[in-house]
């Protein structure tokens, strides 16, 4: 009978082994390079501002979501922020156990529509809902134009 | 209608653009790693051809021979009944001459590849393999064939460790 003999020894399974490469190099569009473009060499935050439907994207986009129109209307974004939502990271990517737990949160600016999904620089304890932060750079010389650039949102201390 | 326009609206970029980090980009490279289970028979029967054997499972309420080895049986759903050993000798159910290689480049000398069904085993039932040591005017469905296996040494537990199916010579079995 079939189930009486099934293997339990895995070292008898014989198996494929395989990576799929699915490498991209994702480009960050018009409004994305000069989002990048800015934050490397000033460390500016950049959004865009539809002065019809009064709204400000962040990340900046070159349309409007409501009205269409092409946003040429630049404007930094606060220096200051608020985290709206967070969650505590306990594993990384692979799903091996982080010695740090790591505080990742979406950050929002007042009067911004939209914002940043990015770490916070705080243990977790001390994190909630609200809790004012402001970004913390890299110095200028090691910006790469990403979002990386940006090391993490530091609590103000407000 | 009007003409296909000959310059997109936009912005080209490229090679180097992308390549030399011109523009602001993000790169990733996704760790998209598998293990593909062979299952439970088609392990058993990798196994076995590293010991230069060909197995097959029996269906007891078909009375046939399943080859390459099912768990199930395709005819019936039931679970097969047991392991046997069967012969190395079978006839070809169908080929084709290729002269275009695993890359689609173009040969001279082509590959014959087909379908072959194993003695004792059930009928038009069998194995994808290569074909040697024929000619495009010598091979034909119905050849019978032997396979020509690599020596014990240089066998992995691969189809492959057949290197291919050759005919069969006057008084061999």
């Amino acid at each position: 009978m079939t189930f009486a003999e099934k293997t339990t020894d895995h070292r008898k399974l014989r198996r494929w082994e395989g990576n799929i490469e699915a490498d991209y190099y994702y480009t960050s569009g018009l409004a994305g390079e000069r989002f990048f473009t800015e934050l490397k060499k000033s460390g500016k935050i950049l959004a865009t501002h539809c002065p019809k439907c009064d709204l400000t994207y962040l990340p900046p986009r070159m349309y409007c979501e409501i009205c269409l129109a092409e946003l040429k209307d630049w404007k930094e974004v606060p220096a200051t922020g608020r985290v709206e939502a967070f969650t505590v990271a306990r594993l990384d990517e692979e799903g091996r156990e982080i010695k740090q737990p790591q505080v990742w949160a979406l950050i929002k600016f007042p009067g911004v529509h939209g914002g940043f999904v990015h770490q916070v620089a705080a243990p977790e304890e001390k994190v909630k809902r609200g809790l004012e932060v402001r970004p913390r750079l890299k110095p200028q010389p090691l910006r790469t134009g990403e979002i990386t650039d940006i090391e993490a949102f530091e609590p103000t201390g407000q | 209608m009007g003409q296909t326009p000959q310059k997109w609206p936009g912005v080209e970029l490229s090679n180097d653009d992308l390549v030399n980090k011109k523009v602001t980009q993000t790169r990733y490279h996704p760790k998209a790693k598998y293990s593909w289970s062979a299952g439970e028979a088609i392990s058993r029967f990798l196994n076995e051809l590293k010991e230069g054997r060909l197995i097959g499972r029996e269906c007891k309420h078909c009375k046939k021979i399943l080859f390459p080895p099912r768990m199930f049986c395709e005819q019936c759903f039931k679970p097969t009944s047991k392991w046997v050993y069967i012969k190395d000798t079978g006839t070809i159910q169908t080929y084709s001459i290729s002269y275009l290689d695993k890359d689609a480049k173009r040969i001279t000398e082509p590959i014959y590849v087909g379908v072959v069904s194993i003695d004792g085993a059930a009928e038009k039932m069998g194995i994808m393999h290569y074909f040697g040591e024929v000619t495009k005017d010598t091979i034909h469905i119905g050849m019978k064939v032997k396979a020509k296996w690599k020596p014990p040494l240089e066998r992995t537990g691969s189809i492959l460790d057949i290197e291919y199916f050759r005919p069969l010579r006057e008084g061999e079995q």
